[in-house]
């Protein structure tokens, strides 16, 4: 394997892109007991439309978390007590653009390696057992709809995107699910959980080689089968409605507040604005800000506020969320702030610090095992080298946020979803 | 492996020395006997004592302050631990080698953590006004929103039944018209009060040597007035009401909560024992409750129980349908009986064993984790080593496990219904 080694952080990490197209990152933890390993598929709620050797196909909504459930299903055998016995715990979750399984252990690394490895690429489906999954699923469901953070960000992206699919919730819906069949899910798994199309990271005190075996030995070899994906939509940068809200069992309002920007490309570019998104989205709005300090003392909003750049494939938004008596003044207040910074500027001494904060929480950061290990997975599918990230801040300016705020932060690109409390008199707008 | 080092009476370093994280932490509590008439100033002070001292009159002044110190966090925390309510602050910082310049963290760090405490913005005998108005209206927000998670608060209605005569029934932010009823001056009294009369614990993870923190440490009390009030031990539990109380709410989805009380707590030799029990019974993707009721009969989406080993409570928790409450109760109720008759296979056994053994292997992976683990250990009277507690649990047979079944009784039962 390849060693590279990172000054910036201390870090060595270990590096191979195996025969069967699958990559391996290995970050050493010497004196820790605790392993931790992420098998990732580049594969989320997103991707439902697919061609599989030149047949076009269309998946029914949820359909990636549907399968996410249905592969710790093996002939006669239960995985998540086979890893018990091991000692280790084992989950995984579905986002819009990626799948994730993992487990931690402190012993029996190799057998839990192999039997995520095994159990991830074996597929095994029955119409009784989809059956059954539809019904805990629909559980799933119904606890999300009492959910008021997962609804309101549901609510938004619907009343901010006309054809990206992240318009639609990763769990799909009661009807959705119901039309998933033993063959859907066969397919899905065949299109996408490939070698290629996926990624194993290992975070602990483990021998690089024998991951980089296991995972030679065995994983399939490439099946020559050709797959295409819909990756990016036609979205105007105004949003359908610019206010959605809804009543629901919560104390006070919560709102979030969408701008949508214009989708990045894979690679350095993408990460490069994203951090300056973020570093934008800290100088309008973070805690260091002039606005942030007003609108705490006013009582407008509290320590739940906050947001940054939110980034999925095909798409891209900053967002504001948190609780808030009055979620229009915070919006007001967002775009009024905005004209000021692109008047007076954002000075030197003020700039140098949020990069020397944003950097110091990056390196407090990597001494946790799963935030590391998720990093390290979606910088990878998004073409990035995650430990590179200093190097992308040596380059950012001050005039690159203004520039970012300049284009994003406008009210035809806002889109605001308020949460009111089921007993409130506030209708809608 | 901790040094301890009492920097004045009644107030203790407590020391790990880590070198294997890229941060440090520093943790200061103090720590006061939970009662309904501080429960709310106690949970209100770190705060307030955060939105502004003399050195950093503001937040955006403190925001400031801790970027400069490499994106530095100074939280407020406030926990429970038995009859114990913890009120502090909690500090993370990068080791010194990740700084750019070579200039050391403790020292600013707790230079500021001083500052926070010691000079706070004062007006008229009290705290500032303004500051303490927002936070109140900020923790009473905080504590209405436990509505928005149903779970919590479903299991939060259950505790108060079964500790109505406890004081562990208390919430740890306290009640909602205690923090409305709280002035300036009254807070700022009984902060120079606690100042004075508490148990300070302070809890460091880090590569600095013990004399050093110990030392950085003194700066911070040398010139406080105190008269250490010493700490009562925890009590044993004192019974709450019985029964069934259903809720209604308009919510998709039923939550059914039940609670047990045993006498098997922290210092009970069946401690270990009741540890795998709830384990095996409740706790993960393995336990008996959701492999039988959530895999088997698909009658929930999430089940599980959870142990209160200071007090010896047990209580299980699951999201249901909304008329299947009695059927439910039923099967969990059935479970238990299971694990009395001793139906108990030899991968429970290991599974529920390897889980617990493998949380404690982890509980040096994380300065936090450390933190938490042992100032929940030194203030519960039981401050066993991960070590030994992992020695205890693989002792533990599959009869121990049954008498601990046995020991456990249902008291009281919780659901929240939705109406359509």
């Amino acid at each position: 394997m390849e060693k590279r080694y990172y000054p910036h952080w201390n870090e060595t990490v270990w590096f191979e892109k195996l025969p069967n197209g699958l990559p391996i990152y290995v970050v050493p933890r010497p004196g820790f007991t605790k392993k931790l390993c992420y098998f990732v598929t580049d594969y989320g709620a997103i991707h439902t439309a697919y061609t599989l050797n030149g047949e076009s196909l269309r998946a029914p909504d949820g359909v990636a978390h549907f399968l996410e459930h249905k592969m710790f299903d093996l002939p006669n055998r239960d995985v998540t007590a086979e890893f018990a016995a091991l000692g280790a715990r084992t989950n995984a979750f579905t986002s819009y653009d990626l799948t994730a399984y993992y487990f931690s252990c402190t012993e029996n690394f190799d057998k839990n390696l192999r039997l995520l490895l095994e159990f991830v690429s074996t597929p095994y489906f029955t119409p009784e057992s989809v059956e059954k999954e539809q019904g805990i699923i629909g559980q799933e469901i119904g606890m999300s709809t009492d959910n008021p953070d997962s609804q309101s960000f549901e609510l938004l992206v619907k009343a901010m995107y006309r054809n990206h699919p992240i318009q639609t919730p990763i769990l799909g819906s009661r009807d959705s699910i119901a039309q998933i069949t033993d063959k859907t899910l066969y397919d899905c798994h065949k299109a996408f959980y490939r070698p290629d199309n996926m990624l194993l990271c290992v975070v602990g005190d483990v021998d690089p080689a024998e991951v980089a075996k296991a995972a030679t030995q065995i994983l399939p070899a490439p099946d020559g089968a050709v797959i295409t994906r819909q990756e990016s939509w036609e979205e105007e940068m105004t949003p359908v409605t610019p206010t959605v809200t809804a009543h629901m069992e919560v104390a006070m309002p919560m709102f979030q507040l969408g701008f949508k920007c214009q989708a990045p490309e894979k690679g350095a570019e993408a990460i490069r604005k994203e951090a300056i998104g973020d570093l934008a989205a800290e100088a309008l709005f973070g805690e260091s800000s002039a606005l942030y300090q007003r609108l705490y003392e006013e009582g407008i909003i509290d320590g739940s506020f906050g947001g940054g750049f939110e980034t999925v494939d095909g798409m891209a938004m900053l967002l504001a969320s948190g609780d808030s008596e009055d979620p229009e003044a915070v919006k007001d207040a967002i775009l009024a702030q905005a004209a000021v910074l692109l008047q007076e500027g954002i000075p030197q001494q003020d700039f140098l610090r949020m990069k020397r904060s944003a950097l110091g929480r990056r390196v407090r950061d990597l001494d946790s095992f799963d935030s590391l290990c998720f990093r390290i997975c979606a910088y990878h599918f998004s073409g990035y080298d995650y430990f590179r990230f200093p190097e992308i801040y040596k380059t950012i300016t001050a005039q690159d946020l203004l520039d970012f705020i300049r284009e994003v932060v406008r009210p035809e690109r806002a889109c605001l979803c308020v949460i009111y409390p089921k007993d409130s008199e506030v209708t809608d707008k | 492996m901790i040094h301890t080092t009492e920097i004045f009476p009644g107030i203790t370093l407590y020391h790990f020395p880590d070198s294997r994280f890229k941060q440090s932490c520093l943790s200061l509590q103090m720590v006061r006997l939970i009662t309904k008439e501080e429960a709310a100033m106690n949970a209100l002070l770190p705060a307030v004592l955060l939105r502004g001292c003399e050195s950093a009159p503001d937040i955006r002044s403190i925001t400031l302050k801790l970027d400069d110190l490499y994106g530095a966090s100074i939280g407020a925390q406030v926990r429970r631990i038995g009859d114990y309510q913890l009120t502090g602050m909690y500090g993370s910082f990068i080791g010194d080698r990740y700084a750019m310049e070579s200039e050391g963290l403790l020292t600013p760090v707790v230079e500021f953590m001083r500052s926070l405490l010691l000079e706070p913005l004062t007006e008229n005998g009290g705290f500032r006004k303004d500051f303490v108005d927002g936070e109140k209206k900020n923790l009473i927000a905080a504590i209405q929103s436990q509505m928005n998670n149903k779970r919590a608060y479903a299991s939060a209605q259950l505790l108060k039944d079964l500790c109505a005569n406890d004081p562990f029934g208390l919430p740890r932010l306290g009640y909602e018209e205690d923090v409305a009823a709280i002035d300036p001056v009254t807070l700022y009294s009984h902060y120079r009060k606690i100042l004075k009369e508490s148990r300070i614990d302070l809890f460091y993870v880090g590569e600095q040597d013990p004399q050093v923190v110990a030392d950085a440490i003194k700066t911070i009390f040398a010139g406080v007035d105190r008269d250490y009030v010493n700490l009562p031990a925890q009590t044993p539990f004192q019974g709450g009401k019985e029964g069934k109380r259903v809720e209604t709410m308009e919510v998709a989805q039923g939550k059914l909560c039940m609670g047990f009380t045993t006498p098997i707590n922290m210092k009970h030799p069946r401690y270990h024992a009741m540890r795998v029990f709830n384990t095996l019974f409740g706790g993960g993707m393995t336990c008996k409750l959701f492999q039988n009721i959530r895999e088997k009969q698909s009658l929930c989406y999430d089940i599980g129980s959870g142990y209160y080993a200071t007090k010896g409570l047990m209580t299980v928790s699951a999201g249901i349908d909304c008329d299947k409450d009695e059927l439910v109760q039923e099967l969990i109720l059935g479970q238990l009986q299971d694990c009395c008759d001793g139906n108990i296979t030899e991968e429970e056994m290991t599974s529920a064993k390897e889980a617990l053994i493998s949380s404690l292997q982890g509980v040096h992976d994380s300065p936090s984790a450390i933190e938490g683990y042992y100032l929940t250990g030194l203030l519960s009277g039981s401050p066993e080593t991960p070590d030994d507690y992992i020695a205890g649990i693989r002792a533990v047979t599959k009869e121990d496990v049954m008498e601990a079944a046995k020991a456990v009784q249902l008291r009281c039962v919780y659901f929240l219904k939705g109406v359509q």
